[in-house]
Formats: C-alpha cells, sequence, structure tokens
C-alpha cells in the first residue's frame, strides 16, 4: 500500500475532505490555499485563491458544485467547484472555525471564533442561491454560544446541529420553523467528566452515528439521535481526527504528540500513525506509518477501499487499502 | 458563676412557661429567685465539666520540681556563693520560680536541694541533662523529678508476672512459592507511590494479587528471597508479607532514605543520612532483626557515605564496612552475628583499601588497595574468621579497580582499569592512555591461579553469566560498540567465545537461570534497543526496541523479562512491557505516571544438583504435559475472548436494528431533501451518472526502429 502523497500545500494541513463520489479530495492548510485534487491519481485539480489567513475549516456539497471554506481572515467563502472562482463571501468578527453545508445544502452553518471581545457564535444561512449578494444577507439563525467554543460541527439532514465544544462539552441543537420563523428549540447535551477539546467530528455512512476525536487521547463513537456514548478507542497521543468506514466496522484515527512539542521529540515518541481500530470491539488492529507530524485529519474514502490523512508535515497522504485488508476478520 | 447559669437556666424555664400562657406578661420584668421548694438537681460536673477540669490542684506543679542531690554541705557563711553556683547551672534550662535549701538547726544546708521551675518541661530537661552532672571531685549531682518519688513509692511489694499474650500465629509467609503452576509475582508501583500492586504472571493473561492506594510514599522493595515487601514511608519500614499481604512489621526510623536487607532475609539495615532534625539523637544507620523487630545495633557515620556500607556475608554470619579515620581508609570492620560485636573485638588494620566484596558463597572476602608511592596495588582474597590471605596479587598502574564475583563463587573477575600515563594538576589526578584487564581468579583450584584478559577499548559493561562459566562485556565507543563472551575453563585461560560487532547496547541482563542474555540500550542514549541472544551458540533470537526504556528485570526463573519506561526518567509513554524470554511480546502495559516494576524473587531450589540433572536429562517427558496444559489455557483464553466479542456484536447490532429502520423510514424526508436524487448507496442514483473516461500518462518510451 505505497499512498500517492499530494504535494501542493506549503503549511500544516488543517483538514480533508472528499465529496459524496470520492473522485475528489479537497483539503486545507494553513497557508491560505485549498486545494483540490483527483482521488485516484492525485493530481492537483486547482486551488481556491482569496483568502488571507489559515482556513480552518472546508466543505462541499452533496451534488460538488459549490465549496465551502472558513478562514482567520474572517471570512466564509463559497466558491464554483467547477470554476473555483468565489461566488460569495460573508465577513465576520473573527476567525470562522468550523463551516457545514446541510443535507440539502439549502442551508449551511457556520461558527466563529470566541476573540477580539467577540464571543463565541453560530450562524445559519440561506445557500439556495449564493452571489454578490450574500455576504450583506442576515443570517437566517444567530445563536451566540455562552459557553466553550465551537470546534467542531455536524449537520443531521436539515433538522439539527450538532456541536463539538473545546471543553469537550457536545450539543445538539434542534431547528424548527415557527411562524415561517426559524428558530432552535430544546437541545441536548453530552458532558464529559474531563475538559478536553473534540477535535473533530465525523457521520458514519447513514448519518445515525458520529465519531468525535479529542485531545483526551480517545476517539468515541456516539448515537446522533440521543447523544448516547456507544465507543471509546483509546491511544496515548491527542487524537485530531477520526473517520468511519463505510464498508467495513472499521474506524481510523489520526493524531499524535501536539505540534508544540514536536520539536522537542523524536517521531517515534510523536506516534504520528493513523490506528485503526475495530468499531464494535474497541481493539486497535493495525497502524500506519508516514507523517513526520501529528495528523491533523483522517477521511475514509466514500467507497471503503481507501483513506487519506493530513498531517502537519504538509502533506496529505491518499492511501488505498491492499487486498489483505479486505481479507482481515475478527472471529466471533 | 455556676449558679448564674443555673439562674439563667430556670429564667428561661420560666420564660417558656410564660410563653405558653399567652404571652401575656411579656413587659414584665422577669423573675430570677428560684421559686419555692426548688431544688439544685444539675451537678456542677454536668454543667461546666471542661472548665473544672482546669481547676488547680493541690498536687500542681509538683512537675515543675526537681531534687537536686549531692550537693556541697556548706555553711550559712557560704551559703550565697553555692547559691550563685547552682543557679548558674540549672538556670540553663529555663526560669526557676522557686529555691529552696534545707538547713539543719546549725545552719549547715543538708546536701539536698529543691529547684521549681515555671515549667514541667524545664524540669524534665534539667533532669536529663544534669544527673551525673559532675560539680566536682567529690560532688556529683543526682537529679530527680520530684513526682518520681511518688512513683518510685507506691510500686508494690509484690511482684506480679504480667498476663501472657496470646500467641499470634503467623500466615504462611512462602504460600506463593506454593503456587501449582510456579506462577512468577511482580510489584508495579505507580504516581508516587499512591498506588501499588501486586499482579501475579499467570497466562495468558496476568491476575491482580492484590491493589492499594498510598502503600508507600516513594518505592519499594522486595527481601532478596522475595518473603517481604518493604514499602517506604516518611516515619520508617513497614514489611508486608503472607496471602493477603498483611503488615508483618514495622520499623521507625525518622525520614530514611535506604535500606539494605541481609543475605538470607534475617536484619534489615536503615539508613537516613539526613537524621531527623526533630530527634536529633536519632542514629543514622540501624540494624534491626526482623523477626523479633527490634533495633540490634545503630552506627552515626560521619559525612555521607555510599549504600550499601554493610555488605553481608552469605549467611548472615558476618557484615563489613570499610573503616576510616581522618578521611582515609584503613580497616576492614567485620562484625559477628549475633552478637553484632566487632569480631575478635578489633577491625583489620589494611591501609588504603578502597573496596570490597564477599564471595556469594564462602566466608571469604576479596579486597583491593590502591597504589601508594613505592607500594603497588594489590586484590587480596582473605579468609574470615581466621583472617588468613589466602591470595594476594600485585597490579602496577592501577587507576580503579571492579570487583565481580561469579555467583556460585567459583571464580571472581577483578576489572582493572589501568593507565599507561600520568599527571598530577593541583591535587587531581589524571590518567591517560586507558587501558583494562580482566583478572580472572580460579577460586576451586590449588593456590587460587590468576589469568588476565586485557581489552584496549573502554569497557561499558561486564556481567558474569550468573549459572556457568562465561562472561559477557560490552566494550568499545559509539559507534563501533562489541559485544564479547569468554568461557573460563579449568586450569585454562579465559577463551573468546564470540564476538558481536557493531551492537546498539549498554547494559548486560544475563537470565538468572544462565545461557540467555539480553543486551540493551537503556536511558536516553541507548534507544531502548533490545537484543535476546542465547549464548549456547549465539544466535540472536530477536532484534527489537522499547524506546527509552530504564529497566529490565528477568523473573526469577529466567521465563519472562519485563522492560518499562520510568517516570522517574521520562515522562512520556511510560509503562511496563512484557516478554518471554525468546523475546516474544507478551504484554504491553501503559500505565500513566508509571515509576517501578519488580519481580518477586524466589529462594534458592532445594533441589540438589543430581536431581536437577536428571530433570534437564529427561525434559522431553515433561513437554508434552506442559504444553497440553498451555494449550487447554490458550484455548480457554481465546474463547472467552471470542464470547466477549460475540456479546458485544450482538449487543451493537440489536442497536443498529433499531436505527436503520428508524433510517428507513426517513428516506422519503432525505428524497426531499434532494431533490429526488437517491443518495443513500454510492451508485443508487443511476439517473444522473455520467460515465467519463479518464486516461493518465504514465509512461512515454521510445523505441528505436531499424
Amino acid at each position: 500500500m505505497k499512498p500517492i502523497m499530494l504535494q501542493g500545500h506549503e503549511r500544516a494541513i488543517t483538514q480533508i475532505k472528499y465529496n459524496r463520489e470520492g473522485d475528489l479530495l479537497f483539503s486545507s492548510s494553513k497557508d491560505n490555499k485549498p486545494n483540490v485534487w483527483y482521488s485516484l491519481n492525485g493530481e492537483r485539480l486547482g486551488s481556491f485563491n482569496g483568502h488571507q489567513g489559515v482556513v480552518w475549516c472546508i466543505d462541499v456539497d452533496w451534488t460538488t458544485t459549490r465549496f465551502m471554506s472558513g478562514a482567520g481572515d474572517r471570512t466564509c467563502r463559497i466558491w464554483d467547484c467547477e470554476t473555483g472562482k468565489e461566488i460569495g463571501c460573508i465577513t465576520s468578527a473573527s476567525s470562522v472555525r468550523t463551516c457545514m453545508f446541510s443535507y440539502s445544502a439549502n442551508m449551511a452553518v457556520y461558527t466563529t471564533d470566541k476573540a477580539m471581545k467577540q464571543d463565541c457564535e453560530m450562524f445559519i444561512i440561506d445557500t439556495r442561491v449564493v452571489d454578490d449578494s450574500t455576504g450583506q444577507q442576515d443570517p437566517i439563525l444567530r445563536i451566540p454560544i455562552k459557553g466553550s467554543r465551537v470546534s467542531s460541527i455536524l449537520w443531521d439532514l436539515d433538522d439539527s446541529i450538532i456541536s463539538g465544544h473545546e471543553n469537550g462539552e457536545i450539543t445538539q441543537w434542534d431547528l424548527k420553523v415557527k411562524h415561517l420563523c426559524f428558530s432552535y428549540c430544546g437541545s441536548k447535551h453530552y458532558l464529559p467528566e474531563e475538559n478536553f477539546f473534540v477535535n473533530d467530528m465525523q457521520w458514519n455512512k447513514d448519518g445515525t452515528m458520529f465519531i468525535t476525536a479529542s485531545k483526551d487521547h480517545t476517539a468515541k463513537l456516539f448515537d446522533a439521535k440521543d447523544l448516547l456514548l456507544l465507543k471509546t478507542y483509546k491511544t496515548e497521543r491527542p487524537v485530531n481526527s477520526a473517520s468511519i468506514s463505510p464498508i467495513m466496522e472499521h474506524v481510523v484515527l489520526g493524531g499524535g504528540q501536539e505540534a508544540m512539542d514536536v520539536t522537542t521529540t523524536s517521531t517515534r515518541v510523536g506516534k504520528f500513525d493513523s490506528r485503526f481500530f475495530h468499531m464494535v470491539f474497541e481493539e486497535e488492529f493495525g497502524r500506519v506509518k508516514g507523517h513526520f507530524g501529528p495528523i491533523n485529519s483522517v477521511a475514509f474514502h466514500p467507497d471503503g477501499k481507501g483513506y487519506s490523512s493530513g498531517g502537519e508535515d504538509g502533506y496529505v497522504r491518499v492511501h488505498t487499502f491492499d487486498s489483505s485488508y479486505f481479507e482481515y476478520n475478527f472471529d466471533y | 458563676m455556676a449558679k448564674k447559669k443555673v439562674d439563667d437556666k430556670n429564667s428561661q424555664n420560666d420564660d417558656s412557661t410564660k410563653n405558653e400562657a399567652g404571652y401575656s406578661s411579656n413587659d414584665e420584668e422577669p423573675n430570677f429567685s428560684d421559686p419555692e421548694g426548688f431544688v439544685d438537681d444539675i451537678s456542677d460536673e454536668e454543667l461546666l465539666g471542661d472548665i473544672l477540669k482546669q481547676k488547680p490542684k493541690e498536687t500542681d506543679g509538683f512537675e515543675s520540681i526537681i531534687i537536686v542531690d549531692g550537693v556541697p554541705q556548706v555553711g550559712t557563711n557560704r551559703l550565697d556563693k553555692l547559691k550563685s553556683v547552682i543557679n548558674k547551672i540549672f538556670v540553663k534550662f529555663g526560669n526557676i520560680v522557686n529555691e529552696y535549701y534545707p538547713v539543719t538547726p546549725d545552719g549547715t544546708t543538708k546536701g539536698y536541694i529543691f529547684i521549681e521551675y515555671s515549667s514541667p518541661v524545664h524540669a524534665a530537661e534539667a533532669v536529663r541533662a544534669t544527673n551525673n552532672f559532675k560539680l566536682d571531685k567529690q560532688h556529683t549531682f543526682q537529679v530527680n523529678l520530684f513526682t518520681d518519688f511518688d512513683k518510685y513509692e507506691q510500686i508494690p511489694e509484690k511482684w506480679e508476672p504480667p498476663e501472657p499474650q496470646p500467641y499470634q500465629g503467623q500466615s504462611d509467609l512462602h504460600y506463593y512459592l506454593l503456587d501449582p503452576d510456579a506462577y512468577d509475582q511482580f510489584a508495579v508501583v505507580a504516581a508516587q507511590g499512591q498506588f501499588v500492586q501486586v499482579w501475579q504472571n499467570t497466562q495468558p493473561d496476568p491476575t491482580l494479587v492484590e491493589a492499594r492506594n498510598a502503600w508507600t510514599q516513594t518505592c519499594i522493595k522486595w527481601s532478596p528471597l522475595g518473603t517481604f515487601l518493604a514499602t517506604f514511608h516518611r516515619l520508617g519500614i513497614a514489611l508486608w508479607a503472607g496471602p493477603s499481604f498483611s503488615q508483618y512489621k514495622r520499623f521507625a526510623h525518622a525520614n530514611l532514605q535506604f535500606i539494605d536487607f541481609s543475605s538470607c532475609e534475617k536484619y534489615l539495615v536503615t539508613y537516613a543520612p539526613q537524621g531527623d532534625p526533630h530527634n536529633p539523637d536519632q542514629k543514622k544507620i540501624i540494624i534491626w532483626d526482623i523477626r523479633t523487630g527490634l533495633e540490634k545495633r545503630s552506627f552515626n557515620p560521619e559525612g555521607t557515605c555510599s549504600w550499601p556500607i554493610f555488605r553481608w556475608s552469605h549467611d548472615d554470619k558476618y557484615f563489613a564496612r570499610i573503616g576510616s579515620s581522618n578521611n582515609n581508609n584503613d580497616a576492614l570492620q567485620v562484625y559477628e552475628t549475633p552478637s553484632f560485636g566487632l569480631l575478635d573485638k578489633k577491625s583489620i588494620k589494611i591501609a588504603g583499601i578502597r573496596d570490597f566484596n564477599w564471595s556469594p558463597t564462602d566466608h571469604v572476602v576479596a579486597y583491593w588497595v590502591a597504589e601508594n608511592k613505592d607500594v603497588p596495588a594489590s586484590v587480596t582474597l582473605l579468609e574470615i574468621p581466621n583472617r588468613n590471605e589466602i591470595r594476594k596479587k600485585n597490579l602496577f598502574n592501577v587507576a580503579d579497580c571492579k570487583i565481580h564475583w561469579q555467583k556460585s563463587g567459583d571464580y571472581l573477575c577483578v576489572k582493572v582499569d589501568r593507565y599507561t600515563k600520568i599527571r598530577k594538576e593541583k591535587n587531581e589526578v589524571k590518567y591517560s592512555g586507558m587501558y583494562c584487564n580482566f583478572e580472572i581468579f580460579h577460586m576451586r583450584e590449588k593456590q587460587i591461579p590468576v589469568d588476565s584478559v586485557e581489552c584496549k577499548e573502554p569497557i561499558q559493561a561486564f556481567a558474569w553469566e550468573p549459572v556457568g562459566s562465561k562472561f559477557a562485556m560490552i566494550h568499545g565507543e559509539s559507534p563501533n560498540i562489541n559485544v564479547s563472551f569468554y568461557e573460563v575453563r579449568v586450569g585454562q585461560a579465559p577463551i573468546l567465545l564470540k564476538k558481536l560487532e557493531k551492537r546498539a547496547c549498554n547494559h548486560l541482563f544475563w537470565s538468572p537461570g544462565g545461557r540467555f542474555i539480553v543486551l540493551a540500550g537503556l536511558g536516553s542514549n541507548g534507544g531502548g534497543s533490545l537484543e535476546f541472544v542465547d549464548a549456547h551458540d549465539f544466535l540472536v533470537m530477536n532484534a527489537t526496541d522499547h524506546y527509552q526504556m530504564s529497566d529490565v528485570e528477568w523473573d526469577p526463573t529466567g521465563r519472562y523479562i519485563i522492560t518499562a519506561v520510568s517516570f522517574w526518567k521520562t515522562k512520556v509513554d511510560t509503562g511496563y512491557w512484557l516478554w518471554s524470554f525468546q523475546g516474544k511480546i507478551l504484554k504491553r502495559v501503559n500505565l500513566e505516571k508509571f515509576a517501578q516494576v519488580l519481580w518477586r524473587p524466589r529462594p534458592p531450589t532445594l533441589l540438589s544438583e543430581e536431581k536437577q540433572k536428571e530433570i534437564k536429562k529427561n525434559l522431553k517427558k515433561y513437554y508434552p504435559q506442559f504444553e497440553s496444559k498451555d494449550r487447554m489455557r490458550q484455548s480457554k483464553a481465546s474463547k472467552e475472548l471470542i464470547e466477549k466479542r460475540a456479546a458485544l456484536m450482538e449487543k451493537f447490532n440489536q442497536y443498529r436494528e433499531q436505527r436503520i429502520k428508524e433510517w428507513q423510514e426517513n428516506k422519503s424526508r432525505r428524497l426531499a431533501l434532494r431533490n429526488n436524487v437517491d443518495t443513500d448507496e454510492l451508485d443508487a442514483d443511476t439517473e444522473n451518472v455520467e460515465e467519463e473516461v479518464v486516461e493518465f500518462f504514465i509512461k512515454e518510451e521510445q523505441t528505436v526502429i531499424d
């Protein structure tokens, strides 16, 4: 399983995402330019030029027509996938940390940082038509986040939003149309015993479970409806990202020694491996080496026959599984 | 005071009765006088017992009085002089409030006086310090507390024997040796003794025997035969033994830092190098009898010394240390047990003795003496108790010596660091052109012949095979570090058996059973490399690593080995790994703030040598029996695991079924949101698919056609 190395970023990768079909792989990094690649051979299709700060988050809609990115330059931009042109730009008061299209892609959500005397806020915007006026429109809904800031986000269809917070809290926001007005009513919480950053959240294939990656060295599998903790996968290092296989009962975890400590330790101490766990038994069964910095984002290919990882070292590695991966079975 | 309280109480009672009457007379002055016929039935004790306790008693202050006997008898003319002398002595201990000099009718003092201090503490201190105080040739003070007279007067005439204490049966201290499968135990300490676990290394997974929080304050130590587990506390040492690790004995020695057991674990030596600031009388070193818990002897060495100070002979009969005067080591002090006195009441004068070691099997001490002017350095073997020099070897150009006894006492190896040049610079001696000699003493041969092995390279480590006659050493400088194996045979110089070149290791760990050896790279420079070598044919069975490991520990039978990363050395990835002797990883335990892991030692085998040989010869007979046992355990464990997994899977599938049902019911909602395009499966949407053929440029080749 020799990976394809995607060398196009000059700084640490922040997030990678496949489109729905899996033929394209989007990546963002701290160098301001998100890229899109053919996942099959690693050829770069193009870049999205325009941001003037670290791009923290990206998403692509289900039809792969529009691409969204949030950045440290306090903008959330929407782009045309085919041409790479910016079609909408929303300026906010502080860095945009998370963003995501809803299931129908008629709406999108983004959250801002708690910084510069600004509280963390969640914005839900209408993305049915995106043009120059998008930046001036009022959001459909604006939810100030009082407590800990949002560090990752997920849409559940178009009906609710699940947010992961810096203190490890996970909140579900139910959105309902009431009197022609959009509002949220009720929310569910998951409060961990200790406060640890939720770095990443990703859906399983059917959107009924999601996996969180946390600084507390674990990844956790949750039921989306009740925010019920189903499984915990333990490692010895902070987990930055986790993904669920669409075809096997496997999860992959990426992480490693925190970037700020890396220079003082060798790669062997850092443990910058992708680690594979059985989803139900919580047992680790495989590791993939390669990165020489912590892994910041991992994603399974939608067909489950490969996965990619993006690291602090600035590389994206696109892996295709060997046949032995599919032959390996747990006895039970 | 008491009365008034009672009154208060009464008035309250009155009030409450009034209140019951209906607040009719709230404005009236309360009536404090006792109603008619009132009997005060509350005693003073009941009311203010706590204050009454402080009431002065007639005998109060007696504790502060001391009686001084042996005072000079003087006439009235010299009384003032006497008083001033006495005052000078006793005022040091506290404020004297009263003094009384009884006199005879003619005015001379009676030779004893009373002194009262302001506090009993001062009186006690005065008694302690001035009892037997010599005033002059004729007069020695006998000082006692006044209350002591009372105490000793009340001793009954008839002596009654004390009640015999009921016999406390000791639990079986060696129960762990009776384990039918001979599993060994090991103890694990994590987070500064916050918690200690004792595990039994059962197959296929270890089982927890005992776990306690805050069992020790720093670390733990097993006794050399494994009977006791010693835990360190601020106030001393506690020994634990028996099946439930109940407390066996405690040894109070404040601020102690080091302990050492005697070879047969009869005695325990404790050392508190800093002493105890609250108790300056506490000795720095105390030797205890473990069985009785009594102090046998104590020492107060000056300065700090390297531990262990005392070295014990193999049977606990003798122990010895290097004696020094004026910072010069000039004697070997050998003590006898159980008297704990110096052997023959005098130490053995050896000028310039540097180091010594007992033979592990005989009453023989090997020591070496440094060079001094024209006298060469020498290594001497000394028989105890008759002090016979049985062998002496002179050595030249010696910088340092290390004495290594082979475990069975058959051989002694002295590693001699030698120099070719010496320079003296301002009290500092600098050696150059270092090389190394190994002097091998054949202990079991007549007149103890000595062989030499020379090595020009710096030596990193040396180790005897515990059973057998091989030794191994690491020599050379990085990156050319080699490991050499030698064998010593009767009547022959040591032969080089094998040299393993370019190895990354700095420590040698022989299996306690011999034959197998682990070459390890410890510490931050070592990189944690591990090589498992069979010294029979020098086959490297496995080469692997445990990054940043700080400790390597063989189990006492040589079947397993533990490598550990202690948080005393590194902060990340602390924990211990369990390996088979062939270097197969069995278990990785990562434990936050893991500190220490120690195998429980075993006493030497009780089987005779013939018996052991017989077993080795018939090993094949026993194989199938144990193999089938192992197989059964293995299959049982894997069966358990599979059952556990099956249960997990079933539970998970049940949950999933419910969710998948809900998900299918939601299909219309999903279709509505995505313009009736089915995106549930990758290939579910057949209408909107466009097949696209992408050709990639792979390779360009030019073929020249003629």
